[in-house]
């Protein structure tokens, strides 16, 4: 490169260009008062002494550096890759430029050129350089000293000192500017690293935690519980869902995705998204870990993942389940062994065209359990996975609720401040079903459905038929729609719902306190039509404080 | 939980209207906008499917009504698709809605029957 006096009045230490002058090494060293100090600058590389902190690391170098050389503004900028440009970090004399922001292009000015040439670079008179940042003449400082900051893997920034007054710097400041750096820059490399993986773990853990559902749905008659436990360090792609199905059916899915990491986590999302887009459309779990194999498949970047879905009828108390490779679910009858449910032996999610998922079926009574989790639960490296389920059975035997089970797996199973692999638990229970129905609803008419629904498990319980669950229902529905229109103040008013069962007789019995209206209109009067057609007899009972309607219905069973 | 789900479209000018799901008290009035929202001035009629509908309460059977007198004063015709042993096949019949608007078993036969009841143009006509 040529050089043009007055254009660009660089050189480096060593090489004195036009007036400057280098004192170099046969200048009088007299009493170094420098050399305690200097020493100071080895303990920059440090690394148990600025521990994950960068700011703190820079702020150490730039005072001691400002004390060796004696000057008036030090700096640091350090390249960020993703925009090509040498970012102003920490400064002393010049904390504008961080404030600012103050941003060089690579190769240009003067920063720009000691990144870019990697070494030293002198400015006798900054006026008649090529200086980019109008901070620096703006803080009227003139003479400039710029070495790189270099690490094994190449330069990762400029440290720069700059006097306001001409100075002319020495072949031993540009060393002992070279030296701090030269310690400095693998600290700041190491911390910068370390900064940026936790950065993309607090940023998995979030979209993670962003995927997992914020709260269980409220089912009547289903108790519900899960819990997703992260691992130590990594993120995983384990993930859960309870997903309502309408007619009070729940799809219960649980899923881990091969590998961590953010990838591992998107991935989960992309699953746990597709799966219950497939619940919803109603189709069977087998059907829907097909399609969800194919979604899967269809992902060019690939992924590998287990997965389990299965589908509770509260109804009829079948538990109909498909398995991706997944661990066996686990059931805990009210009465009798914990059990898993058989292995099919299919493979995981993405390793096989084709793949088929065959369902097995379960009849669960009231208050059986259903426990389903991910290998974090139960696996330890080197030992058999038998041990594992076995450790879990033990860990879970006597627990009498989703949340009990939830909490002695994780408190038996887990180490303290959790294992090597995320992991998700889920349970399930159907409430048992009593001889006699009672309940008192809020006079809202969304309770209607759950109303349905608690009819149809207590009349399947009696072992009602379809005809009598579908005529009781609708006698039911409209009495209980009576009794919600009835109420003079929706916000506080509610009704009773009771049912008993004599002999083959069904009486459901609905009270509600507020006053019997005369249907009005064409149309309004079918419901106590309704009522009349479809139970044995109905009566329509004034109250103290309201009307009871009370129907009977003599069971036909299955005609 | 969304109680029922509401699909539709045109066929042959006839809108048709699927609707799978319960409904009761709770969402009735809100399908019957629904429906009225999707039906113009320019249908022949409209096909309302309740094959996928597993319970009907009088405030459903409601809708319906209004849904007949609706299309009654603007001239279009409705059909009802309620299959044989369909849930809601009993209440249907205890309203009598195959008597006040014309029940039949498959979307098919409701778009034929509507079609049919439309006096076609006839090209060859009026010269």
């Amino acid at each position: 490169m040529e050089r043009t006096p007055g254009d660009d009045h660089t050189s480096e230490p060593g090489q004195p260009g036009e007036g400057q002058v280098f004192l170099g090494a046969g200048a009088a060293p007299s009493v170094n008062p420098r050399t305690d100090q200097i020493a100071h600058l080895y303990q920059l590389g440090d690394p148990t002494l600025f521990d994950l902190d960068l700011d703190s690391l820079l702020d150490e170098l730039l005072v001691r550096v400002q004390g060796i050389l004696a000057v008036d503004t030090v700096a640091v900028l350090l390249i960020d890759e993703r925009r090509g440009v040498l970012e102003a970090c920490a400064a002393k004399g010049l904390e504008e430029e961080v404030e600012q922001g103050v941003v060089i292009p690579i190769r240009r000015g003067f920063a720009g050129r000691v990144a870019a040439e990697r070494r030293p670079i002198f400015i006798a008179d900054v006026n008649h350089a090529d200086i980019v940042n109008p901070i620096l003449r703006e803080k009227g400082i003139r003479s400039l000293l710029g070495v790189p900051l270099v690490v094994e893997a190449g330069v990762i920034g400029v440290l720069h000192v700059g006097t306001v007054t001409p100075r002319e710097f020495t072949e031993e400041d540009a060393s002992v500017l070279q030296l701090a750096a030269t310690r400095a820059a693998p600290a700041i490399e190491r911390v910068r690293l370390f900064q940026a993986l936790e950065h993309e773990h607090r940023g998995a853990v979030a979209l993670q935690r962003s995927l997992l559902p914020e709260r269980l749905p409220e089912l009547v008659g289903m108790r519900l519980a899960a819990r997703y436990l992260p691992a130590r360090d990594e993120v995983g792609g384990d993930w859960y869902d309870l997903i309502e199905l309408g007619r009070g059916r729940l799809g219960i899915a649980i899923g881990d995705v091969v590998g961590h990491g953010v990838r591992a986590a998107a991935l989960m999302g992309h699953l746990r998204t597709g799966l219950r887009a497939y619940a919803l459309d109603g189709l069977s779990p087998g059907a829907v870990l097909e399609r969800l194999d194919r979604l899967l498949q269809s992902n060019r970047k690939g992924g590998m993942a287990t997965a389990a879905y299965g589908v509770f009828d509260p109804e009829s108390g079948e538990l109909v389940l498909a398995s991706a490779g997944h661990p066996p679910p686990l059931i805990l009858p009210r009465e009798g062994e914990p059990f898993f449910l058989e292995r099919g032996g299919s493979p995981p999610l993405g390793t096989m065209p084709y793949a088929g998922f065959p369902e097995q079926s379960v009849m669960l009574p009231g208050e059986d359990i259903v426990v389903l989790y991910t290998d974090g639960l139960v696996e330890v490296r080197g030992e058999a996975l038998e041990q594992g389920l076995e450790r879990l059975v033990e860990a879970v035997r006597h627990a009498d609720s989703p949340d009990a089970v939830c909490d002695r797996a994780l408190e038996s199973l887990v180490a303290p401040g959790g294992g090597g692999d995320d992991l998700a638990i889920v349970a399930t229970q159907s409430a048992s079903i009593s001889e006699r129905l009672s309940m008192r609803l809020p006079a809202d008419p969304t309770v209607l459905a759950d109303v349905r629904l608690m009819l149809r498990r207590w009349l399947h319980h009696l072992g009602a038929g379809g005809d009598d669950i579908g005529a009781i229902m609708l006698a039911c529905g409209e009495a209980c729609a009576n009794a919600i229109e009835h109420a003079y103040s929706p916000a506080i008013a509610a009704f009773e719902l009771s049912g008993d069962a004599r002999g083959d007789v069904v009486t459901l019995a609905v009270r509600d306190s507020g006053k019997w209206r005369s249907p009005r209109g064409e149309h309004r009067g079918r419901g106590l039509t309704i009522m009349e057609a479809t139970m044995d007899d109905v009566e329509v009972k004034p109250t103290a404080d309201g009307t009871e309607v009370v129907m009977r219905r003599r069971l036909r069973g299955a005609e | 939980m969304k109680l029922a789900d509401v699909r539709a479209q045109m066929s042959g000018g006839i809108l048709v209207v699927s609707i799978e799901g319960e409904i009761d008290m709770s969402n009735a009035r809100e399908l019957g906008s629904a429906i009225a929202r999707r039906l113009t001035n320019e249908a022949l009629g409209a096909v309302l499917d309740l094959s996928n509908v597993s319970y009907i309460d009088s405030a459903g059977i409601h809708v319906v009504f209004d849904l007949r007198e609706r299309l009654k004063t603007r001239g279009q015709a409705l059909r009802l698709v309620v299959p044989a042993g369909s849930p809601i096949s009993s209440m249907v019949e205890l309203v009598d809605l195959p008597r006040a608007v014309g029940v039949v078993e498959t979307a098919d036969e409701a778009l034929a029957a509507i079609a049919a009841a439309v006096p076609q143009p006839n090209p060859s006509h009026g010269h």
